[in-house]
């Protein structure tokens, strides 16, 4: 019999070994008497080691194997791409942001941008709308109209609807809380408009567990949250089964200061607290997780950073449905992901820099395979609401990135990179760890209702700042090539204080000419909705439909839900 | 385990209105505890007359607003007039946040008495309050 | 036009017997601070305390202290009672510095002029709670309020600190958490009065609180005499259990009242008062005294410690205790 002699060494341990020596050869030597720019090299947000060179020897200490890791585009585990095809066929949908001021004003800048390239819209309201009141309450005072558009009745959206839907394939409304009134008025509005449900996808964001973590903007205890959540997700897989009812932000998490380990196991357990409670109702996974796969994923400047956690979101969300879940259908195992550059890199001073860096950004989020939709912030968003100019350049820089430098031509060109495969995996691996930890816990519900992501996130918050003042971290115009004569003014998109005064008289005059007793009645169907368990989505559409208006809906459901109080751990203590 | 008398400075930290942005706060209530301070902190969706009942409840020595959204305007002119007419206007009022370079006169005029735009470095934050404490208490002490 | 707070001893004195807050709460920062006008204003204002109920309420963290002290002072106002409530956080035993972050769960009562909330940082206190703490509630007392509540974090000794200080001690306790830290601690068990299991609606509340009905009859067994003790439910993020546990410490009021407990107990903590403020005394005296050339004879085996305790003594009885 032949036994193989001597020991085996493959292909990994042999170049280990040369890297050793290439080590004490050439690269120590190299060195003398020179120091290294830092004293230690690590990523920006998770704060892991890099290593000069990355060889194969890493890729087999990671255990990496392309049929298992990557696999093919199109095909499980969907690391390299979800489209087999990648972007050669279509690019990704290029969206920005809008949304201030009266239905109008929205209506007026919708049609400047759909006439300038893009074809998806996102609609941001006022915090009066995202915090379910009307323009009138007292508490909302100064509030109206300025982070977004004012949404009081279904007359709003109807003059904001003012647009050609012809151009219009996608519209996004960043709505969580106030759900289901938001979804009500919207579908209200475009039956008025007469415009076909089945011909564009409206995609309502209705993620409200993250609120709870890092936003604020909550209305009910997470509980209700979660239920009235459901009853839109449900009420959309039903009847309208081409639009989307759910997206998880997880880019919410990086103001916050989420490192990626943590947005991708943070928001990946968030959306299963969703997954479980619509399963509850009798669906079954390989027919809701293609509704609940939405997630909107920022990077940051750390371009690898950035690339991997791309790579390794796709391949968390197929073996969680596949492990967990147990789902077989590819639309089931397949992430959605909508990209984008992160605004919390960008700086106030010196503006301008900040489009280089939204185009290194693009030109990641291209790289870890941009997925359905791209959004570019705006220069100047560090401040502000948006100038049209930026928008227009905001705009430009995406075409840029998909025509101009060829990064989309292939799919996946980054793969076999030692680097970017052996940081894709410990990210992999990192975030089941975490994950395994949240669901010992109970799942994300108990977690939230135990502080346990706020605490976490807390302590990086003020860490990260430390880092910046005590200038680890170096920020051009920041804390690096500081321009000390700089007089940068903060360039308020100033609005009119009138426009919150006409807001309020509007809504007033409103209530005066509508059917009363038809809206008391509406708004008694939603009480008895929200207490029995039947779907409230059905009740919000005939109030929304006499004209009950936004906050009359809301507080409906706080006289039986109660309303959830702030909470210390948002601190992170 | 000292038992020694000390005056820590206490500062009041509380968000007006219906911006939820908690980073900022964040990051100044662990540098001012780590700089000796006590925090009390009153959470979010704050009406300006919650702010002032608390300032005087808990008697602190200043009371700090962070406001991202554009509505501080109306509403720290308002917490000033409240701080004084309660006869709590010996109370440092300060603000941070995105707060444009024009709107400070009205502001100052009003009764915030320092503005610290977003970005301010927390060192320079917890120097400005321990000298402000230092010339108050050599203050009460002449 | 309020007058301001800054003013002298017998000022704040007056206007705080009267009721104002402005003046209360500076009472509270003298003696927070060991101003020296502080013992000068207990001295005017002692003599109208011992009427208020000193309701402590402890716990492990995570227990949900300050939602359901929110929901009690909810309650308590629905019944006409005025209420103060004491927050006590711990502080940085490095810097000193602390985050006192429990009023953002009473956010509602912050205009309600019949509730007082008063955050306090334990101050390098040993044992949890702060040194001020039974001033403050002293002042709160003498201010007129009906109802005083304490509220601690309970780790370690906080809980036998705050059941001296309490005529009333409510214990919480929450399911999910492991028995080492719902473990009968020493005393806990014994010392508390009303029993809370919040958070009644999740897994595992059955088995807390069967395991605190055990407790409780162990209780009841080893102190045959005292009258069984309530082991109530709530769930305070939804306003359930308030009406109950309300009831349970007005009960305990008039138990301790008809037993004559009540000033006994009112007793008990103004000695136990008297004794820390001695023990602080003789011990910031003691470690003067304590000075590196006696402790070097300790170290280099010249000196034993009893002998050179005996020596601080000595001294301490020779010179003036004053001050």
């Amino acid at each position: 019999m032949n036994r193989p002699t001597g020991p085996i060494v493959s292909e990994g341990e042999q170049i280990a070994r040369e890297t050793e020596r290439w080590e004490r050869e050439t690269r120590q030597p190299s060195l003398a008497g020179k120091t290294e720019r830092r004293e230690e090299f690590v990523t920006q947000a998770l704060k892991w080691p890099i290593k000069p060179l990355y060889t194969p020897a890493d890729l087999e200490e990671a255990g990496f194997d392309y049929s298992a890791d990557l696999g093919f585009p199109g095909e499980y585990p969907f690391t390299r791409s979800t489209r087999p095809n990648g972007h050669r066929t279509d690019f990704w949908t290029m969206t920005q942001v809008t949304g201030f001021g009266k239905g109008e004003d929205w209506a007026k800048r919708a049609r400047y941008m759909l006439n300038h390239g893009l074809s998806g819209l996102i609609l941001e309201y006022d915090l009066a709308t995202t915090n379910g009141y009307d323009s009138d309450d007292p508490i909302v005072e100064g509030e109206v109209g300025r982070a977004g558009m004012a949404l009081d009745s279904l007359e709003d959206l109807e003059k904001a609807f003012d647009l050609p839907f012809d151009k219009l394939k996608y519209l996004m409304s960043v709505c969580n809380a106030p759900q289901p009134v938001n979804l009500a008025m919207i579908i209200a509005a475009l039956e008025k408009k007469g415009v076909d449900p089945k011909d564009f996808v409206l995609h309502i964001v209705n993620g409200i567990l993250i609120e709870y973590i890092c936003v604020g903007r909550y209305i009910y205890p997470p509980e209700h949250g979660l239920r009235i959540a459901t009853d839109a997700i449900e009420y959309i897989i039903r009847n309208h089964p081409n639009w989307a009812p759910l997206s998880i932000i997880s880019a919410q998490l990086q103001p916050a200061k989420a490192n990626p380990v943590q947005e991708i196991a943070f928001s990946l357990s968030i959306c299963c607290a969703y997954i479980d409670a619509i399963l509850e109702r009798g669906f079954d996974i390989d027919t809701v997780a293609p509704y609940l796969n939405h997630f909107v994923v920022n990077v940051d400047m750390d371009f690898f950073e950035g690339i991997c956690k791309l790579r390794a979101f796709r391949k968390c969300w197929a073996r969680l449905m596949k492990e967990r879940y147990g789902a077989t259908r590819p639309e089931a195992l397949k992430i959605r992901l909508m990209t984008s550059p992160t605004t919390i890199a960008l700086t106030l001073q010196q503006p301008l820099n900040n489009i280089g860096r939204l185009a290194i950004m693009a030109t990641a989020c291209a790289l870890g395979g941009a997925g359905e939709n791209m959004t570019t912030p705006l220069h100047d968003e560090a401040h502000s609401l948006p100038a049209e100019e930026a928008i227009r350049v905001g705009a430009a820089l995406q075409h840029i990135v998909a025509h101009e430098t060829g990064v989309a031509e292939t799919i996946d060109p980054l793969a076999g990179s030692y680097y970017v495969e052996t940081l894709t995996k410990q990210m992999e691996d990192a975030a089941f760890a975490e994950l395994d930890k949240i669901f010992a816990m109970g799942g994300a519900v108990k977690a939230i209702e135990a502080g346990y992501f706020q605490r976490a996130l807390g302590r990086e918050q003020y860490e990260r700042n430390k880092d910046i003042e005590e200038g680890r971290r170096k920020w051009v115009g920041v804390n690096h090539l500081v321009l000390t004569e700089e007089k940068r003014e903060i360039e308020i998109f100033r609005l009119n204080d009138e426009m919150e005064e006409q807001q309020v008289a509007k809504v007033r005059e409103l209530r005066a000419r509508r059917d009363q007793p038809a809206v008391d009645a509406a708004l008694e169907a939603v009480r008895a909705a929200a207490r029995s368990g039947d779907n409230l989505v059905a009740v919000c559409l005939e109030a929304v439909k006499v004209y009950a208006t936004h906050g009359e809906i809301c507080n409906a459901m706080r006289d039986v839900f109660g309303v959830h109080s702030a909470n210390s751990q948002l601190m992170g203590i | 385990m000292t038992t020694q008398p000390r005056r820590p400075l206490r500062v009041l930290l509380a968000k007006l209105g219906m911006d939820t942005h908690t980073v900022g706060v964040t990051i100044i209530g662990h540098a001012l505890r780590e700089a000796g301070m006590e925090v009390i902190f009153t959470g979010l969706k704050q009406t300006p007359e919650m702010v002032c009942a608390a300032a005087i409840q808990e008697d602190v020595d200043v009371v700090g607003i962070s406001t991202l959204s554009a509505g501080h305007t109306r509403s720290l002119p308002k917490l000033a007039r409240l701080l004084k007419e309660a006869g709590a206007d010996d109370k440092l009022l300060v603000a941070g946040g995105v707060i444009p370079q024009e709107d400070k006169p009205l502001l100052e005029a009003a009764g915030v008495d320092r503005i610290f735009t977003m970005g301010s470095d927390t060192r320079d934050i917890v120097a400005y309050l321990n000298d402000w404490w230092a010339a108050r208490q050599a203050e009460e002490a002449a | 036009m309020p007058a301001r707070p800054g003013g002298s001893v017998a000022d704040i004195a007056q206007r705080l017997l009267a009721g104002d807050i402005a003046a209360g709460a500076r009472a509270i920062r003298w003696l927070d601070d060991r101003d020296p006008r502080g013992a000068a204003l207990l001295a005017a204002i002692f003599g109208h305390s011992g009427r208020a109920q000193v309701v402590g309420i402890t716990g492990p963290p995570g227990a949900g202290k300050s939602t359901l002290t929110d929901m009690l002072v909810t309650e308590w106002r629905a019944r006409g009672r005025r209420v103060g409530v004491l927050a006590v956080d711990p502080s940085s035993p490095f810097t000193g510095g602390a985050i006192l972050g429990d009023r953002v769960r009473m956010g509602r009562h912050a205009t309600d002029p019949g509730v007082f909330i008063r955050s306090l940082g334990t101050r390098g206190q040993a044992g949890g709670l702060s040194r001020s703490t039974y001033d403050a509630a002293l002042v709160l007392d003498a201010m007129g309020y009906n109802i005083v509540v304490v509220e601690t974090v309970g780790v370690g000794q906080d809980e036998i600190d705050v059941v001296n200080l309490a005529h009333t001690t409510v214990i919480v306790a929450v399911p999910g958490l492991g028995d080492e830290i719902q473990a009968v601690k020493a005393g806990i068990m014994e010392a508390g009065d009303i029993f809370v299991v919040n958070k009644a609606d999740r897994d595992g509340y059955v088995a807390t609180q069967r395991q605190m009905e055990l407790m409780l009859h162990l209780r009841a067994q080893s102190l045959p005499d005292q009258p069984p003790v309530p082991l109530l439910r709530a769930v305070a993020a939804r306003g359930e259990g308030a009406a109950e546990i309300v009831d349970a410490v007005e009960g305990h009021r008039i138990a301790l009242e008809a037993a004559g407990d009540f000033t006994r107990r009112t007793s008990a903590r103004a000695r136990e008062q008297v004794l820390a403020l001695v023990r602080d005394a003789l011990m910031e005296r003691a470690i003067r005294i304590a000075d590196d050339h006696l402790m070097a004879d300790v170290t280099t085996r010249r000196l034993d410690p009893y002998e050179a305790a005996r020596h601080i003594l000595h001294r301490l009885s020779q010179g003036s205790l004053a001050a």
